[in-house]
């Protein structure tokens, strides 16, 4: 549908400029819609693999590559600070953006801390590691963990 | 979808929590994953990879193998 799309790039360009989670609200008034409206349209996005929804149906704990509640992978760019769902949604964030940035994360093995500066055309030389515990044919049996 | 520091620390940290070894990527193999998947997200164009696309974009980046496809049956 049409609005849906309207609603899934209200979620994205909200996150963009706050770092947040809207509310049913915010995306409502961005639409020029009305809450019950935007919360349906959730639940087709949330089927379609677009949004992860929290349990209430209106609370967006995911719109990758941005997360709706904190994390470990921080991500800083133009005074915003943002939270990724993972190691490759935090980069996510700053392709998705299309702005130079810096990802704070750590190493999950030594806990030593990772501030990775990353330019609009990726990050320069590095020696660390992305690892990936869970296949693909299995990332949506539960994609929060995964 | 973790950082890690080196290899030989994913490999203390599977040992240590008894999770398989899996194919390893580089910084510069996940920022092309991350412009593929996410630099139109934005947009009213966006779109991301389809399953039946996805195995020849990881190969394409140097991330062969059954692990990365999405329809693989290899891991149950």
């Amino acid at each position: 549908m049409e609005s849906d799309l309207q609603v899934k790039l209200a979620v994205y360009r909200h996150f963009a400029e706050t770092g947040q989670a809207p509310a049913p609200e915010d995306i409502a008034e961005r639409v020029g819609s009305d809450e019950r409206s935007v919360v349906d349209a959730y639940g087709r996005l949330s089927a379609l693999r677009m949004l992860v929804l929290e349990e209430d149906g209106s609370s967006i704990r995911m719109a990758s590559p941005f997360s709706g509640v904190p994390t470990q992978h921080v991500v800083e760019s133009d005074g915003v600070r943002y939270f990724a769902n993972c190691a490759w949604d935090a980069l996510g964030v700053l392709a998705a953006l299309r702005r130079p940035g810096t990802v704070h994360s750590r190493c999950e093995g030594s806990g030593e801390p990772l501030n990775l500066e990353v330019g609009v055309d990726g990050p320069g030389p590095s020696e660390w590691l992305f690892y990936c515990l869970v296949p693909a044919a299995r990332w949506w049996d539960d994609i929060v963990f995964t | 979808m973790l950082f890690f520091r080196s290899e030989e620390l994913v490999r203390k940290w599977c040992e240590t929590h008894g999770h398989p070894m899996r194919p390893l990527a580089g910084m510069d193999q996940l920022w092309a994953l991350a412009t593929t998947w996410y630099s139109t997200r934005l947009q009213e164009n966006s779109r991301r990879p389809q399953p039946d696309e996805m195995r020849e974009i990881f190969a394409g980046f140097g991330l062969d193998g059954d692990f990365w496809d999405p329809r693989s049956d290899s891991f149950g």
